[in-house]
C-alpha cells in the first residue's frame, strides 16, 4: 500500500480552512448531488464524486458508483489533486509511475482514468476534489475540462452559500431573542409600575376630596392629570404585549351598540378644543344590540377620537357609523372617524400604524402619547378580522375608518338568558366597596338577579357588618381605603375563622394579581367593569355545593408510611421537611415563572414533584408536570398560568394541613 | 449490602433511604451528581440507584462513566420521571440494567433491587 501520500505545504491551515464550513458528516444535499450528477454527464464516466479531505481520510459529500462514505486517506487518488491548482487528469493509469501498482487501480475501483479539480476556497485552501473516473482509457476535451472547474467553483460557492445561511440564521436568532426580551421586559415593568401608581392615583383622589386651598388643589389636579396619563401609557404597552402572546381573548356578548357609541361620545365630548365642532352621526339602519366585543370597539374609538381630537384646533371631527351589509346573520358596519386636524404627510401613512412611529418625530414632545395607540388599534380590529384604513393630507385632516361584522342577536336567546339567571334562590349578599357609582351599579345588578345585598364603604366595615349578619357570599373590592380587600380577605379566613364565599372585583386584570387573590384564600375573581353575565356566573361557582374550594384535602399518607416502614418519628421527620422546604421552594418557582426563567422554572417543577409524589398530591404533581413540560417548551400559556394558581393555592392548603397534623 | 442512592430532592433522597436501611441495606446518599461520581470510584458499592436528572452529573453521565470509563457491570437503576418515553430506551442503550418511573413504589424498587443483586451473584 501506498502509504507514503504527499502533504501539502500548508496542510494546517488548509484543515482549518475545511473545518470551517463544518461540512464534513453532513447529511446528503441536492445541490451537490446534482453537480455529481452533471460530472457523470459530461465526460460520460460511471463515477463521480465530491470530497473532502481532512488529517486522515477522505470523505465523500456527493458520489456516484463508489458506494462507500469515505475511504482512509493513504489509499486517495486525491491526495496529488490538492497539491495543484488545476485539473490533474491521468489518462491511463497503467501507463502512470505513481499510479500504476495502486492498489485501485490493480483492484479495488479498477481505476484507469481519472480527472480531479481542487475544491479552492476563497482565501486559497484545497480543502477538497471535484472527480470523474472511469475504467477505461479516457481523454476530456478542453469543453469538459472547463465543465468541471466551473462546477469546481459552483461547490465552493454553495458551502459559502451555506455558512452565510448559518451565519444570518444564528443573527436572526439573536435578533428574535432581543425582541422577545425587550417586550418581557416591556411588560414586566408596566405590571409593576401599574401597582405602584395606581396607589398614587388612589390616594391622590383622596387628597383631593379633603379640604384643600386653591394652590393645593391646583397642585394636587396637576399630580392626578399626570397620574391618569401614566396609566394609559402604561395600560397601552401592557396590551399591545397581551396582544402579542396572543392572550387578548375577543369576546362575543350582547352588546347596545348605540348606547356604546353615545357613551364613547359623551365620554370625549369634553376633550374637543373650543373651535373644534364634534359630532356623531348614527346610520338609522344600525341596529340597536349586536353580538361583539364591546370592550375592545370601546378602545378602538376612544383611541382614534381621541388622536383625533388632539390633533384638530379647528374645524370639526365626525365619528360616522353606517351599515354597508346586512345578512341573515351578522351586520357589516362602517365606523369612520374623520378630522379637520394636522394630518399625516404622504410618507408617513405607511408607518403610522408601526409601533413608536408618529406622524413627525417632533410630535412625540408637541402632542404626546406613546406612539402605540393606532398599532393597538390596527391590532384590535385585526382580532375581530377587521381591517383599519386611513386617507389623508397635511394640513388638511384625516380619515380612519373600519368595517366590521358583527352577529345578530336572537331575541330568544336574550329571553332565555334572563330567566336562567337565578336558580340560587334568595342569597344575602355583602358588598364591599368605596366607590358610589360602583355602590349603584353593583346594587341594580344584584337586585336584578333577584339578590338581597348590603354595602360597606370599606374592608372594616364589611368585617363588622360580616359579624353582625349572616351572609352568603361577599363581593369584594381590591382598593379601598382603611383596609383593603386581600386585607380584608386574610382577616375573614384567618382571624374570623370564615369559610364564606369571596369574589374579587377589579378594575385591573392583571396577571399576578388574581394569582394573590387566590392566595389570600378568595373563591374566585371578577375584572371591573364586570359583565352581568361573568358575575352571575362566578356567584354559581363559589354557591356550588361541593366546590373543591371549600372541601377541605385529606392528605394521604399511606405512600410515606410505606416509606418509612410504620415508623412515626420518620414520618415527623419528612412532614417537618415538607413544610420547612416546599413553601420556600414554591415561592422561588413563582418568581421563576413571574421572571419567564423557563429553566428555573424547569428545574424546580421537575424537583417538586418528587416531594409532591410522596404525599401523593397527585392533582399538584399533575399541575407541575403541564407547568415543567412548557418550561421545556420554552413557551408558557395560559394554561401554564391557570396551573401556577392551581399549584399555588392547593399548596398553601396543604402546608397549612400538614402543619396543623 | 451498599447501595449508593444519588437523588436531589431531600424529601425522596431520605425517604428512599431510609426504607432501605429498614430493609436491611446500608446506603450513601448524596444530592449532587458529581459528589456520588467521586463516592462511585473510591468506594466499592453493590449497586447504583439515581435519579436521571441530577445537578452535577447526570444519572445518565453517571452510568455511562461507570460502563465506560469504569469498566464496571455494577447493577445500576435509573429513576425517571413519567412522561419522558425516551428514557426507557436510553438507559437501557448506556448499560443501565432498570429505570424505575417516579413515582416510585418502594416494593417494586425492593423487588428490582433484590433481583438485580441476586442474578449478579
Amino acid at each position: 500500500m501506498n502509504k507514503n501520500y504527499p502533504i501539502p505545504e500548508n496542510e494546517l491551515q488548509r484543515l482549518a480552512a475545511l473545518k470551517r464550513y463544518n461540512i464534513l458528516d453532513t447529511l446528503p444535499d441536492d445541490a451537490f448531488d446534482d453537480a455529481t450528477r452533471l460530472v457523470s454527464y459530461i465526460c460520460g464516466v460511471p463515477i463521480a464524486h465530491i470530497s473532502f479531505i481532512d488529517e486522515d481520510r477522505q470523505w465523500f459529500k456527493s458520489e456516484i458508483g463508489i458506494g462507500v462514505s469515505e475511504v482512509p486517506r493513504e489509499i486517495s487518488f486525491c491526495n496529488y489533486t490538492i497539491l495543484d491548482t488545476k485539473i490533474v487528469e491521468i489518462n491511463d493509469t497503467h501507463k502512470n509511475e505513481t499510479f500504476k501498482d495502486d492498489p485501485n487501480v490493480t483492484g479495488g475501483f479498477n481505476v484507469r482514468f481519472y480527472a480531479g479539480v481542487p475544491l479552492t476556497t476563497p482565501d486559497g485552501y484545497n480543502i477538497g476534489t471535484l472527480c470523474a473516473v472511469d475504467h477505461v482509457v479516457k481523454e476530456l476535451n478542453d469543453n469538459q475540462r472547463n465543465a468541471l472547474s466551473i462546477i469546481a467553483k459552483h461547490v465552493i460557492a454553495q458551502l459559502e452559500l451555506g455558512t452565510k445561511n448559518k451565519q444570518l440564521y444564528v443573527q436572526r436568532k439573536i435578533a428574535e431573542r432581543a425582541v422577545l426580551a425587550r417586550d418581557s421586559f416591556l411588560a414586566n415593568m408596566s405590571h409593576e409600575i401599574r401597582t405602584p401608581l395606581n396607589a398614587i392615583i388612589g390616594f391622590t383622589d383622596l387628597l383631593a376630596q379633603s379640604e384643600l386651598n386653591e394652590t393645593q388643589h391646583d397642585y394636587i389636579e396637576s399630580v392626578q392629570i399626570a397620574g391618569e396619563n401614566l396609566l394609559l401609557i402604561v395600560n397601552d404597552i401592557l396590551d399591545l404585549s397581551k396582544i402579542e402572546s396572543g392572550s387578548l381573548p375577543i369576546e362575543s356578548e350582547p352588546f347596545n351598540l348605540k348606547k356604546t357609541l353615545k357613551h364613547v361620545y359623551n365620554l370625549l365630548k369634553v376633550k374637543a378644543q373650543k373651535d373644534v365642532e364634534f359630532n356623531l352621526f348614527l346610520d338609522a339602519e344600525m341596529p340597536d344590540m349586536v353580538i361583539g366585543d364591546q370592550g375592545r370597539l370601546n378602545q378602538i374609538l376612544v383611541n382614534l377620537i381621541g388622536n383625533s381630537l388632539k390633533f384638530t384646533s379647528e374645524g370639526e371631527v365626525t365619528v360616522s357609523v353606517k351599515k354597508v351589509d346586512e345578512t341573515d346573520e351578522s351586520y357589516s358596519l362602517k365606523f369612520s372617524v374623520k378630522d379637520t386636524g394636522v394630518g399625516i404627510p404622504e410618507n408617513k401613512i405607511g408607518t403610522i400604524f408601526e409601533r413608536f412611529t408618529q406622524g413627525e418625530e417632533s410630535t412625540t414632545r408637541k402632542f404626546g402619547g406613546t406612539g402605540l395607540g393606532l398599532n393597538i388599534v390596527k391590532q384590535l380590529v385585526e382580532l375581530q378580522k377587521g381591517e383599519v384604513h386611513v386617507k389623508s393630507k397635511v394640513n388638511r385632516g384625516s380619515e380612519f375608518f373600519f368595517i366590521l361584522s358583527y352577529k345578530k342577536t336572537d331575541s330568544a336567546e336574550m329571553a332565555i338568558k334572563t330567566i336562567s339567571k337565578n336558580d340560587l334562590g334568595n342569597l344575602k349578599i355583602l358588598l364591599c366597596e368605596d366607590n358610589v357609582l360602583n355602590q349603584k351599579l353593583a346594587k341594580s345588578v344584584i337586585n336584578n338577579f333577584g339578590f338581597e345585598l348590603d354595602i360597606a364603604q370599606n374592608g372594616e366595615e364589611g368585617i363588622e357588618l360580616l359579624s353582625k349578619n349572616e351572609y352568603d357570599l361577599v363581593l369584594m373590592d381590591l382598593q379601598m381605603p382603611v383596609k383593603d380587600g386581600y386585607q380584608t380577605t386574610e382577616y375573614i379566613r384567618c382571624e374570623m375563622n370564615s369559610n364564606i364565599p369571596i369574589i374579587a372585583m377589579t378594575a385591573h386584570s392583571l396577571v399576578g394579581e388574581q394569582e394573590l387573590c387566590y392566595k389570600v384564600g378568595m373563591n374566585a375573581y371578577v375584572p371591573k367593569p364586570f359583565k352581568q353575565s361573568v358575575l352571575l356566573k362566578a356567584i354559581k361557582t363559589v354557591m356550588k355545593p361541593g366546590g373543591d374550594m371549600q372541601q377541605k384535602r385529606i392528605i394521604d399518607m399511606s405512600f410515606l408510611d410505606e416509606m418509612a416502614c410504620g415508623d412515626p418519628e420518620f414520618r415527623k421527620d419528612m412532614i417537618d421537611l415538607f413544610v420547612e422546604k416546599i413553601p420556600n421552594q414554591s415561592e422561588q418557582l413563582a418568581e421563576a415563572f413571574k421572571n419567564v426563567d423557563y429553566q428555573n422554572v424547569k428545574k424546580l417543577a421537575h424537583n417538586m414533584k418528587s416531594s409532591m409524589d410522596i404525599f401523593m398530591l397527585n392533582d399538584l404533581s399533575d399541575c407541575l408536570t403541564v407547568i415543567e413540560e412548557e418550561a421545556l417548551k420554552g413557551k408558557f400559556t395560559a394554561e401554564t398560568a391557570d396551573k401556577m394558581n392551581i399549584y399555588s393555592s392547593g399548596i398553601d392548603e396543604v402546608v397549612k394541613i400538614l402543619k396543623e397534623l | 449490602m451498599r447501595i449508593i442512592l444519588a437523588e436531589d430532592n431531600d424529601i425522596l433522597r431520605k425517604s428512599l433511604s431510609f426504607f432501605l436501611e429498614s430493609k436491611g441495606f446500608s446506603v450513601d446518599q448524596f444530592s449532587d451528581g458529581k459528589e456520588a461520581l467521586e463516592a462511585i470510584e473510591k468506594e466499592n458499592y453493590d449497586l447504583i440507584l439515581t435519579d436521571i436528572n441530577m445537578p452535577g452529573v447526570s444519572g445518565m453521565e453517571i452510568t455511562q462513566h461507570v460502563r465506560e470509563n469504569l469498566k464496571s457491570d455494577i447493577p445500576v437503576i435509573i429513576l425517571t420521571s413519567s412522561g419522558v418515553e425516551q428514557t426507557e430506551l436510553d438507559s437501557f442503550d448506556i448499560g443501565a440494567n432498570e429505570f424505575i418511573a417516579k413515582p416510585v413504589s418502594p416494593a417494586v424498587l425492593l423487588v428490582r433491587i433484590n433481583k438485580l443483586l441476586k442474578t449478579r451473584i
